[in-house]
């Protein structure tokens, strides 16, 4: 009799255990296949239309270097000689380093056609400092902005900017729409 | 003892546990956060010769709860639209009329004929008594309309969406357009990033339009051809800085130009030929960063500013000894 029950209660264990795996394979394979079909996910991002340009961005981010970055929206963009993002306020117009706003040289000057010039962010050197954004926000129209850059952002389930951030402008984001540039006048999102 | 000892030691680990914890929360407090290493610094562009200054600030008249979009001073007294009203009113505030117009008025222009009142892609057109005289034609999807001008023959319309000036009979017949080109260099066209793209006809009634792009004041005939122009883009004084200025314009009776920038938000008065001859208003006075204000003046050169990041109406007064 006493055996009996030992039995079964080392089936009961068996079973239970039995069922654990079964549960845990059959629910790792519907994840599995509602990230293959599109399911939701999200990243991180930055609202330009919130962001203060506080250079918490260049700072905050746990990467060594951080995943934020100047994008230009170039359909925004007045591609002009005196531009606020690329010189220091008061410097002359000419491209010296000493005349530069970026602290680490990462906006290109080129020139397209009288009157225009073209700026150019470079990715490895940009440090996500704002500064430019700042100047560009102030004295031109906006068409500088900070973005994350999902190929090189971790995608923290608690993102260390978005703690730090002052305005709440970092949210997270559908990862099908990962990017919020400006456009045209108006202050409407696009993906 | 050595179970006191342990507590002693446990209790030292909980305080300096605590100490961290607070210490970190207040040095976390948005007051008590580091400076901005990288903050752009432009308080050296604020500073303003004191002998420039020609104005002195000397009223403000509240808006109330009527957000204001646009200011015109004509016939001795100040029209202001917003929302969807237009108020008229003496100088010194006193006897406001109201009017229901349209919702999202964006420009002004008061002239014998009429009363217009620009929108985001039309023009609707008034009489004096604000009864409604006609809604112009719709300029399409892309239209931003941000300013009219008139000779009392014709009406001119800057349309920064589609980067030209449409002209316009008093009737609100589209009489042609233009975008700035001529044959020479200078006639590149109207360069216009954002929203801001403003003209004038004076009181000799020349049209002058600003091609912000090119911080340049460009004159027109009538009918769309350049007759001259001139530029100052600068960071100093007497120039224009950023993608977008003179964001606003008015004129003076003998010509002058009164202009309004945005980013660093300053009101100077230029003569015919673009030289700087005063500041009316330093950056000192208005927000950082903040929005160009709509002006206006009257024939004693008093200065009237729509100061939209305030939402009040800053009157400017020639010094004494100008």
């Amino acid at each position: 009799m006493k055996k009996d029950k030992v039995s079964s209660r080392r089936d009961f264990i068996n079973k239970g255990v039995r069922l654990t795996l079964g549960l845990t394979v059959v629910g790792t394979g519907a994840m599995a296949l509602s990230r293959r079909s599109g399911g939701e996910e999200y990243v991180w991002q930055i609202d330009p239309f919130k962001c203060t340009q506080c250079g918490r961005c260049a700072t905050e981010c746990v990467m060594a270097e951080s995943a934020v970055k100047c994008v230009h929206a170039y359909d925004l963009c007045g591609y002009c000689d005196l531009c606020g993002g690329y010189f220091k306020p008061g410097a002359k117009l000419q491209t010296g380093a000493e005349n530069q706003l970026c602290p680490t040289a990462a906006i290109q000057r080129k020139f397209i056609e009288e009157p225009y010039f073209e700026y150019i962010i470079d990715e490895e050197l940009c440090i996500g400092c704002a500064k430019c954004v700042k100047g560009c926000s102030a004295f031109g129209n906006g068409s500088l902005i900070l973005q994350i850059r999902h190929d090189r952002c971790k995608n923290c389930n608690q993102c260390a900017i978005a703690t730090a951030c002052p305005s709440n402008a970092i949210s997270r984001v559908a990862a099908n729409k990962p990017y919020i540039i400006k456009g045209h006048f108006t202050n409407e999102k696009e993906g | 003892m050595k179970k006191r000892g342990l507590t002693i030691v446990v209790l030292v680990i909980v305080l300096v546990i605590i100490t961290v914890i607070v210490v970190d929360f207040l040095n976390n407090r948005p007051d008590r956060r580091s400076a901005n290493p990288y903050a752009l610094k432009v308080e050296h562009l604020k500073d303003v010769d004191p002998e420039l200054i020609s104005h002195k600030e000397t009223r403000n008249l509240s808006l109330g709860s009527l957000k204001g979009s646009a200011l015109v001073y004509a016939e001795g007294k100040l029209f202001v639209v917003g929302d969807s009203t237009l108020v008229i009113m003496g100088t010194d505030g006193s006897e406001p009329k109201q009017f229901e117009i349209f919702p999202g008025p964006l420009s002004l222009l008061v002239q014998e004929q009429g009363i217009f009142v620009g929108y985001k892609r039309y023009v609707v057109q008034y009489d004096h008594e604000m009864k409604l005289v006609k809604q112009w034609a719709d300029l399409g999807d892309r239209a931003v309309i941000t300013n009219l001008a008139g000779n009392g023959e014709k009406v001119y319309v800057a349309d920064a969406g589609n980067r030209k000036v449409t002209i316009y009979s008093q009737e609100g017949d589209v009489l042609g357009d233009f975008e700035g080109k001529s044959e020479s260099e200078a006639g590149h066209g109207f360069i216009v990033p954002s929203a801001n793209f403003d003209l004038v006809v004076n009181d000799f009634g020349e049209l002058w339009v600003v091609n912000p792009g090119k911080h340049a004041m460009e004159n027109y005939s009538d009918d769309g051809r350049m007759r001259g122009f001139w530029e100052n883009a600068s960071f100093d004084i007497d120039g224009f800085l950023g993608c977008c200025n003179p964001a606003r314009i008015t004129v003076m009776e003998d010509g002058s130009f009164i202009t309004s920038e945005k980013g660093l938000v300053r009101i100077k008065i230029y003569d015919q030929s673009g030289q700087l001859l005063s500041v009316v208003a330093s950056p000192d006075l208005f927000k950082e960063e903040g929005k160009a204000p709509d002006v206006s003046c009257d024939e004693k050169g008093v200065v009237y500013a729509l100061d939209f990041d305030r939402n009040v109406i800053r009157i400017f007064e020639p010094k004494a000894d100008e």
